[in-house]
C-alpha cells in the first residue's frame, strides 16, 4: 500500500531563483521507516514540510503530492490534524501549555474529543511512553529528552498514520538522543505506523530504516536499501560519504569485495573475515611522544573546586581540577548533568566556587578585573548562538565586538577565516544552524582571547559544519582551547587531550588517542569495532591506515 | 484522603462560604467558633509554621479590640477613661474583639486557602467559565518560565563574551542591560514561529475545541457536596431567622440561646470543620488499615 506519494514536485522560495526541491519524485508505502538525509541546506526540512500542509511554505511550485492515493491538498484540516504528526528539532518551541498533562491532551482537545475519551488516551501515551512518574510535574522541570519524548508523545495520542521527523535528536545528548530513536523505531515496528525522519546521527539511524534518500541541493541523488545507498554514493565519489556511518565509511576507505557493514557489530566480522588468513604486520599506531602534561605551562590551572547553586543543594563540583597547556585543544567529555557546563563557568568565573583556585595565565583569577579578563583574555563561545545575536547583520553582529583603528579589516579578515563572508548582510536568525555557531565563534574571537572555551560547540551540526568548525580551530594555533562536549567522535578526530568528567570531578585526562583506546564503552565507534584486532586505532582514519597496510 | 485531592469546585465552594460566613457573623459564639476551627485546620494544613503564626494572631485579637474601642465610643456601659481622655464603652470593647476575631479567623482561612487551591485549580475554575481563558493562562505560564530560563542564559552568554549585566562602568552597564533585553525578545518571538506552527500543526486552528481537566467528580465528591449543602442550608436558616448577628450598639443584647440556637452553633461548627474532619477520619481508617497488616 502507497501511504505518500510524490510527483515531480519542485518548489522555490519567494524572492529566489534557486529551486530548494527540484523534481521530486518519491514513493513511501506504509508502515515503511524512511530516513532523509543530506547536508544542511540541501532541502530535507523543505520536503518534510511539504508532508503537513499547516507549516507547507509559501512559494512557487509544482509536482502533486498524494496521500493515501488523493491529493493532499483536499483533506480537510481535520483528518490532516491527527493523521500525520510532525515532530519539529528544538523540544522547547513546541511544548504550548505549563503541564505534561495538558500538552499530552492539546491535541485532543483540538480535535474536540470529550473528557472521558482524552483521559483514556492521555493514560495509554504516558503508559506506553513511561511518563506517568512525571504526569503531573510542570513542562520546565524536564530534561531535553524527556521534552522531546513528551512531544512525541502528544503528537502519538492523536494516533497518526504517519510520523514526520525534522531531525528530532538534534538538540539531544547523545544518551537521550539514542534513547528517542529507540522509541521512533518501536513505534514503527509495534504499530506500524510510516516513519518519514531527516538526521544527522546516522548511525543511529541507518541500520533501524528500511530506505535511505539522500537529497543535495533539492534533489535526490541516492535512494535505496542503507547498503545500496552507500554504494551509489560511494560510485558518484559524493562528499555524503564522510557522514555514512563508521564501519561504512572504515569499508569504502579501505575498498573491499566482502559484504558492507553498516553497525559496530557487523564492522567487527567484517574485519574479522578480511584480516582472518593474514598475520598482522602491524597492530598499533605510533604514539606521538608528547611532554607530560603537567610540566608543560599552563595556560588555565583549576586547583579543587567546589561548587553548589543553592546554599542547600548538592555539590556540582567535588574538587575538580584541571590543567590545560597553553596552545593546546583541551576536551572534556563526560555524561549529562554530571558538572561539566559548571565547571567550565567556573574556571570563567561566572560560577564562584566557594572553595579552591583558578589560575589564568599564572595569575589568580581574582585578581582580574571583569573587564580585563574578558577582553583579549579569556571568552566564552555559549551552547545557543542566538544568545549573542542582537544585530540585524551578520556584520552589525561582528562589528559590535570588535574594537580600536581597524575595525573593519578585523572583521573581514575574520569573516574570511570562519567564511562568513557571502553571509555578511544576512540576518543572524535567516542563516542555518551552522552557520549562527560560526558567526557566534567569530564573534566571541573578535574579542582577541587567549583562551577560548567552548560549551558543546558541535550540537546540531552535521558532520561537514564539524569538519569546517574543526578546521577552524585547528588555525587558531596560539589560542588555548577548552571545550566540554558530548561528542566523542570529535573529541577523538581533532582534540589535543581528552579528560573524563564524572561526578563534579575530572576522573583521568590522557591525549586523545590513549584515552580512547584505553576505554571500552565510552570510546569512539571505530574504536569498539577495531578494538579486537589494533591496539589503539580511533578515527575511522586510523582503522583505514592499519586496514591498508596489513592487506 | 486529604481535602485538596477533592475536586476544586468543592473547595472553591467551602472557602468561598466559610470566608463569607467569617465575615458576616458577628455573634461572639460564631466569631468564637470560626476562630477556633480555622485555628485548628490551618493548624492541620500548615503544621508548625501555622501554629507560631496563629499564636501571633491572639493578642493581636486584643490589641485590634483595645484600638477599636479607643476611637468608637458607642454604647452605654462606661468602664473609664483612656490616656487621651475618651471615654471607653463595654460595647465598643466588645465589638472591637469580636471584629478582630473574625478578621484573625479570615486571615487563617485565607491562609488554608492558599494551601489547598494551587494554581491548577484555579485555572481549571477560570477555565469552567472561560474555556480559552484557562490555555491563555496555561501558555502564558509556560512563556513566562521560559523568558525567565532565556534572560539567565543570555546574561550568562553575553558575561562570557564581556557584556554581562554587571559588567563595564555603570553606562556600558545599562547598554549591556538593554542589549540583553532586546535580545531575549528577539529570540522569544523568533521560537513564538516555531511555536505557532506546533499549535497548527496539532489541529489548533479546527473548530469545536473542548477543555480537558484532570479533575474527576466522583461519588466522594457528592457526599461531600451533600453534606455541604445540607450544613449550608442550615447555616443559611440560622442567618435568616437572626441567629448569627446581635447588636452591639448601643447596648449588647444576647438572647439566652435555646434549644436551636445550640442545633446551629453544632452545625456551623462542624460544616466549618468538615475537611478537617475527613481528614482526620481518612488518617484514622489508614492507621488502623496499617496495624491489621
Amino acid at each position: 500500500m502507497v501511504h505518500f506519494e510524490i510527483k515531480g514536485l519542485s518548489f522555490s522560495y519567494p524572492n529566489s531563483e534557486k529551486k530548494a526541491l527540484d523534481n521530486i519524485n518519491l514513493t513511501i508505502k506504509k508502515g515503511e521507516y524512511i530516513t532523509i538525509c543530506g547536508r544542511s541546506g540541501s532541502g530535507k526540512t523543505t520536503l518534510l514540510k511539504h508532508l503537513k500542509k499547516p507549516i507547507t511554505p509559501s512559494g512557487k511550485r509544482t509536482g502533486e503530492i498524494l496521500f493515501d492515493g488523493a491529493p493532499l491538498e483536499e483533506m480537510d484540516l481535520k483528518t490532516q490534524a491527527s493523521a500525520i504528526g510532525y515532530v519539529m528539532q528544538n523540544p522547547d518551541n513546541q511544548i504550548v501549555t505549563d503541564k505534561v498533562w495538558h500538552e499530552l491532551a492539546f491535541g485532543l482537545e483540538s480535535l474536540g474529543c470529550d473528557t472521558n475519551t482524552i483521559r483514556l488516551k492521555v493514560a495509554e501515551m504516558a503508559s506506553y511512553f513511561g511518563i506517568q512518574d512525571w504526569f503531573h510535574k510542570n513542562v520546565n522541570e524536564l530534561s531535553g529528552g524527556q521534552k522531546q519524548l513528551l512531544n512525541l508523545a502528544s503528537i502519538m495520542a492523536m494516533q497518526p498514520q504517519v510520523l514526520i521527523c525534522d531531525e528530532p535528536t538534534s538538540q539531544l545528548d547523545p544518551i537521550a538522543a539514542s534513547d528517542f530513536l529507540q522509541t521512533i523505531k518501536k513505534i514503527n515496528l509495534e504499530l506500524g505506523t510510516t516513519i518519514i525522519m531527516t538526521e544527522h546521527r546516522l548511525e543511529e539511524v541507518f541500520h533501524a530504516s528500511d530506505r535511505v534518500v539522500v537529497m543535495e541541493e533539492g534533489k535526490i541523488i541516492a535512494c535505496g536499501e542503507p547498503k545500496t545507498v552507500g554504494e551509489e554514493l560511494k560510485k558518484q565519489n559524493n562528499k555524503m560519504v564522510a557522514a555514512l556511518p563508521t564501519p561504512m565509511q572504515i569499508y569504502y576507505g579501505v575498498g573491499s569485495s566482502l559484504q558492507c557493514p553498516i553497525t559496530v557489530r557487523e564492522g567487527r566480522s567484517w574485519l574479522d573475515d578480511m584480516l582472518s588468513d593474514k598475520k598482522l604486520k602491524r597492530d598499533r599506531l605510533p604514539e606521538q611522544d608528547s611532554q607530560d602534561i603537567n610540566e608543560q605551562a599552563p595556560a588555565i590551572f583549576a586547583k579543587e573546586l567546589w561548587y553548589r547553586y543553592g546554599k542547600n543543594d548538592k555539590d556540582v563540583l567535588k574538587g575538580a581540577s584541571v590543567l590545560v597547556p597553553k596552545g593546546s585543544l583541551y576536551a572534556i567529555v563526560g555524561g549529562n548533568g554530571t558538572g561539566k557546563s559548571t565547571f567550565l563557568k567556573s574556571i570563567c568565573g561566572i560560577c564562584r566556587p566557594y572553595s579552591g583556585k583558578v589560575k589564568i595565565d599564572g595569575k589568580n583569577i581574582t585578581k582580574y578585573k571583569s573587564e580585563e579578563l574578558f577582553r583579549n583574555c579569556l571568552a566564552l563561545l555559549p551552547q545557543d548562538p542566538q544568545s549573542l545575536f542582537v544585530k540585524k547583520t551578520v556584520r552589525e553582529e561582528l562589528l559590535e565586538m570588535a574594537a580600536g583603528q581597524n575595525q573593519e579589516s578585523d572583521v573581514m579578515a575574520m569573516a574570511e577565516k570562519c567564511e562568513l563572508t557571502p553571509l555578511l548582510d544576512r540576518h543572524p536568525y535567516d542563516i542555518s544552524g551552522g552557520e549562527q555557531q560560526r558567526t557566534a565563534l567569530a564573534k566571541v574571537l573578535l574579542a582577541k582571547p587567549k583562551i577560548l572555551l567552548m560549551d558543546e560547540p558541535t550540537k546540531g551540526m552535521d558532520n561537514f559544519f564539524k569538519q569546517e568548525f574543526a578546521r577552524i580551530l585547528k588555525e587558531l594555533k596560539d589560542i588555548t582551547i577548552l571545550m566540554v562536549s558530548h561528542d566523542i567522535e570529535f573529541c577523538a578526530k581533532y582534540a589535543d587531550y581528552v579528560s573524563m568528567f564524572f561526578d563534579g570531578g575530572i576522573i583521568t585526562t590522557n591525549t586523545a588517542r590513549r584515552f580512547f583506546s584505553g576505554n571500552s564503552f565510552y570510546t569512539t565507534s571505530a574504536n569498539r569495532m577495531s578494538r579486537h584486532m589494533f591496539a589503539n586505532a580511533v578515527t575511522e582514519e586510523d582503522v583505514i591506515e592499519l586496514c591498508r597496510e596489513n592487506l | 484522603m486529604k481535602f485538596e485531592n477533592y475536586h476544586p469546585v468543592i473547595n472553591f465552594i467551602y472557602f468561598l462560604f466559610i470566608l463569607l460566613a467569617v465575615v458576616t457573623f458577628n455573634h461572639p459564639v460564631y466569631a468564637m467558633i470560626a476562630f477556633i476551627t480555622a485555628f485548628a485546620y490551618s493548624i492541620k494544613l500548615n503544621g508548625r509554621r501555622a501554629v507560631i503564626f496563629n499564636l501571633i494572631l491572639i493578642p493581636c485579637v486584643f490589641l485590634y479590640g483595645l484600638w477599636y474601642s479607643f476611637y468608637n465610643h458607642f454604647g452605654i456601659t462606661n468602664i473609664g477613661k483612656n490616656f487621651i481622655g475618651n471615654n471607653m464603652t463595654l460595647e465598643s470593647l466588645c465589638y472591637g474583639i469580636v471584629r478582630g476575631m473574625m478578621a484573625a479567623a479570615f486571615i487563617m482561612v485565607f491562609s488554608g486557602m492558599l494551601t489547598v487551591m494551587s494554581t491548577d485549580k484555579v485555572i481549571y475554575l477560570v477555565g469552567r467559565i472561560f474555556p480559552k481563558v484557562s490555555l491563555f493562562i496555561s501558555i502564558f505560564l509556560r512563556s513566562f518560565s521560559r523568558v525567565r530560563d532565556r534572560c539567565k542564559k543570555t546574561n550568562i552568554s553575553r558575561m562570557g563574551i564581556g557584556m554581562g549585566m554587571r559588567q563595564g562602568n555603570i553606562f556600558h552597564a545599562i547598554r549591556n542591560f538593554f542589549r540583553i533585553v532586546s535580545i531575549v525578545i528577539t529570540w522569544t518571538l523568533e521560537d513564538y514561529i516555531e511555536s505557532a506552527a506546533s499549535m497548527k500543526c496539532r489541529g489548533y486552528t479546527l473548530k469545536g475545541r473542548t477543555a480537558f481537566s484532570i479533575y474527576r467528580f466522583d461519588n466522594r465528591d457528592r457526599s461531600v457536596v451533600i453534606m455541604f449543602s445540607v450544613g449550608i442550608i442550615i447555616t443559611l436558616m440560622a442567618y435568616a431567622l437572626g441567629q448569627t448577628n446581635i447588636m452591639y450598639d448601643p447596648e449588647i443584647i444576647i438572647y439566652k440561646p435555646t434549644i436551636w440556637a445550640y442545633f446551629f452553633y453544632t452545625i456551623y461548627a462542624v460544616l466549618c470543620l468538615l475537611p478537617m474532619m475527613l481528614e482526620l477520619f481518612n488518617e484514622a481508617v489508614y492507621n488502623r488499615l496499617s496495624r491489621c497488616q
